[in-house]
């Protein structure tokens, strides 16, 4: 396959846990990432932004693996 | 009888009021213990009860086909169509022909799984083995290596990492947003939302049984004005136990679903 698509078998139900997967990992994993910062540079913002972002390139991931082709 | 006979392990004795049951029904007094390599180990009733499940599949199945028959007896039709439920309903549907393959693993594995979630309201055992979540785990991680092992040999090392983690379509510069999104929502996401999600179920609904059947015998006993909803609490422990019933078969159904699905994902990208 040339893309990042998902295999052409999974049915809606399927592809639609992988996208609130894919969101929620976003979201924990960059969150995640902002928090250690936080603790590192002693900071309390950088939690909220690591949130942010990774909810941001969630979505975005999201429209490039399961989004319609063209 | 009143609820402190019930709920005996862990309850003050001598106490009045209403005893909950808690997550300490998952701990019980352990019936044998011993040590190996530094490792205790504690046979409590949760094994034995373990060990009678497995044990009373293990032994329908290898019945069942015994002797087998063209035209098949009671006990091989239902073998054979339970088997076939996994076998054709799962793993040739969602994996494909080369899923025919895993059709052993996964049927070995609902089967397992099923039968020691209904032990949640076979009376006399009415505890889920698989709510203790070491059971789950170990399932899931089975499922972990299996579904990695298969994509690593499908595909080479190097491009079923590249496949996983770094998704095409997208600009080189983004990978790094992207790629650690990838590598734990397959990775890290995939046993854990596996094993907890058996675990959870199990372990709710038993303790709703629990304190749905201990509340009934409280509020009998108890001697006041609240007796007027002990059968309110009777009714909702039987249809508990129905409910019960619907979500152990398919919690089982959903972690053999979902190992097929992550096998026939490891597999897919080869094409």
């Amino acid at each position: 396959m040339t893309d990042g698509r998902q295999p052409s078998g999974m049915s809606g139900a399927d592809e639609g846990w992988a996208v609130v997967g894919t969101l929620f990992a976003g979201v924990v994993v960059w969150g995640g990432i902002g928090w250690l910062i936080d603790l590192w540079l002693d900071t309390t913002f950088v939690k909220a932004i690591g949130v942010l972002v990774g909810l941001a390139t969630a979505i975005y991931l999201v429209v490039v693996k399961y989004g319609k082709a063209g | 009888m009143s609820a402190s006979i019930v709920l005996a392990s862990e309850c003050p004795p001598n106490d009045p009021g209403f005893c909950a049951p808690s997550v300490l029904e998952f701990f019980p007094k352990p019936l044998a213990t011993f040590d190996l390599f530094g490792v205790h180990f504690a046979i409590t009733r949760i094994t034995v009860i373990l060990w009678i499940a497995t044990a009373v599949m293990v032994w329908f199945f290898i019945a069942a086909t015994r002797n087998m028959q063209l035209v098949p007896g009671k006990r091989q039709y239902f073998a054979e169509s339970g088997y076939s439920i996994i076998r054709d309903g799962v793993a040739r549907e969602v994996i494909g022909t080369e899923g025919l393959r895993f059709a052993p693993y996964l049927a070995s594995l609902f089967f397992f799984i099923v039968i020691n979630n209904i032990m949640g309201i076979i009376p006399f055992a009415q505890i889920p083995p698989t709510g203790r979540f070491a059971f789950p785990v170990v399932l899931a991680t089975i499922t972990y290596v299996l579904f990695n092992w298969v994509g690593i040999r499908q595909q080479g090392v190097g491009p079923y990492f590249k496949n996983n983690l770094f998704p095409a379509g997208v600009p080189k510069p983004l990978y790094l947003l992207v790629t650690p999104i990838e590598f734990a929502s397959t990775f890290v996401f995939r046993p854990f939302t596996l094993s907890v999600r058996l675990f959870a179920n199990m372990l709710a609904g038993h303790l709703l049984l629990a304190i749905f059947a201990a509340g009934t015998v409280y509020l009998f006993t108890v001697g006041n004005f609240s007796v007027i909803f002990a059968p309110v609490s009777f009714a909702m422990s039987v249809v508990m136990t129905f409910f019960e019933l619907l979500v152990q078969v398919l919690q089982a159904y959903v972690f053999v679903v979902l190992t097929s699905a992550y096998i026939a994902g490891a597999m897919e990208e080869a094409h």
